[in-house]
């Protein structure tokens, strides 16, 4: 089931779960955050400031076996990610245990030991897509102001360099760009869109930088107007409706620009405008054992050190019918990617329209 | 503001006992590394008891002198929905 059209096969059975709470599914997306560990300073983020105590490999291991081969997509996120000690084998055990068809994992670039570590996750997880997202939010000095880390863009740039001369050698490895749009460079896009272009990169994607829980910037004006960020984001979607794709690209270009225009939605209507399935099908784990549906509001469905780490105990125990509850009576809306691209597959009206997109 | 629920969300979520002792070492190393913190703000519930009431309101504490969080009379103990915030240089200077 570890291609994307077991993925597609599984969409009934995830609507009536969401549903009816039948078949009991376990997630096919999940987040983990090994650690919120993190050698950036930027200005949408302060999780690069917490301490967890956190799961160990062999509690990971424990975890990731409890799940079986159920997750398709893992993204393992941080912190920075690529800086936990242990990341190659966390990747290695995911991929062990799960035989996922992605992993994805965000890089802000800096440490020179990403390419090697990136390298030894790729070389392992044979039968995986391994995305690597190098973070990119402005060119030279914007860069290194918002990252708060001084020389960040140089040092991104040569990692870019490396990562895609690995590429060349290693099949199942794809490279992108990534970029959170906040008051701070919603202006400047257009320029981040050119040199994406410019990049070599197979996949330039954004991101809105939105209140989490998860990163303690609940209330922070961080979040561009809705206005201004759909401005900036008109002109990407040009830009991409403008390339030509082929094969695989072409539908995930087309589920991106579905991804961009509800973005501008959420934030005109304010409001959960396509049923969310984060708490069905997607789902974070976070350094410390806790189990979240999600990583902006951060509700604690249990611990997995309390449940002999297993996954199971808690995604179909008494917990986390409430918090289901809550996220089908639409008390929540946000436009985070990871949950909003899952939700957008079980969405008839968005398929549709990248179906005929795909037709033309 | 985008996204009021979540910041009304927040406040109701049940903390857990070390909420203030870690919350604080958060944003007092967040300073100490040169983030772009400069202190932490106590962001009343707005249920609140009087002695968050009291409190000045928008002051910026360093941590080690915010009050700790349920405050010492807060008849709601550890249910409390009173919440730090960290207080961003970015802010002060919109200001």
């Amino acid at each position: 089931m570890h291609s994307m059209v077991g993925v597609l096969l599984r969409i009934p059975a995830f609507k009536l779960f969401r549903r009816f709470g039948l078949p009991r599914l376990l997630p096919l997306n999940l987040t983990l955050s090994p650690s919120p560990k993190c050698n950036s300073r930027c200005l949408t983020c302060n999780i690069w400031m917490k301490r967890e105590n956190e799961l160990t490999l062999d509690e990971w291991r424990k975890v990731l076996a409890s799940l079986g081969r159920a997750p398709y997509w893992f993204t393992i996120s941080g912190g920075e990610p690529l800086m936990y000690p242990h990341v190659v084998e966390l990747a290695r055990s995911a991929y062990d245990e799960c035989r996922p068809g992605v992993i994805n994992i965000p890089t802000n670039g800096i440490l020179p030991t990403i390419p090697e570590r990136v390298e030894r996750i790729a070389g392992f997880c044979t039968g995986s897509q391994v995305i690597i997202n190098l973070s990119l939010d402005g060119l030279g000095e914007k860069h290194d102001f918002i990252r708060g880390v001084p020389g960040n863009f140089e040092k991104f740039e040569r990692c870019l360099e490396q990562l895609l001369a690995l590429r060349r050698r290693l099949k199942n490895l794809s490279i992108g760009i990534h970029s959170v749009v906040s008051v701070f460079n919603v202006d400047n896009l257009d320029e981040i869109i050119a040199y994406a272009d410019r990049s070599g990169a197979d996949q330039f994607i954004t991101e809105i930088a939105e209140p989490r829980v998860e990163l303690d910037t609940v209330g922070l004006p961080i979040t561009p107007s809705a206005a201004s960020y759909a401005k900036a984001v008109d002109r990407l979607i040009r830009y991409v409706e403008r390339k030509r794709f082929r094969g695989v690209a072409r539908i995930t270009e087309a589920l991106r620009v579905e991804y961009y225009k509800l973005v501008k939605r959420i934030l005109d209507e304010q409001d959960q405008v396509i049923p969310c399935y984060a708490g069905w099908v997607s789902a974070q784990i976070y350094a410390d054992g806790t189990v979240w549906p999600c990583c902006v509001r951060g509700d604690d469905l249990g611990n997995l050190r309390d449940h002999n780490y297993d996954f199971k105990e808690i995604w179909f125990g008494k917990r986390i019918q409430e918090v289901r509850r809550s996220i089908a009576a639409k008390e929540c809306h946000c436009p985070l990617a990871n949950a909003a691209y899952t939700s957008m597959l079980h969405d008839l009206a968005t398929l549709g329209r990248v179906g005929a997109k795909l037709l033309r | 503001m985008a996204f009021d629920w979540l910041d009304r969300f927040q406040h109701r979520l049940e903390k857990e006992p070390d909420y203030a002792r870690k919350t604080l070492a958060a944003y007092r190393l967040g300073m100490k590394a040169k983030g772009s913190i400069s202190g932490v703000v106590i962001q009343p519930a707005q249920d609140c008891c009087d002695p968050a009431r009291r409190l000045p309101p928008g002051k910026v504490y360093h941590p080690d002198q915010a009050p700790l969080l349920p405050l010492p009379d807060c008849p709601q103990g550890g249910r409390c929905q009173c919440l730090y915030r960290p207080a961003m240089s970015y802010q002060q200077a919109d200001e």
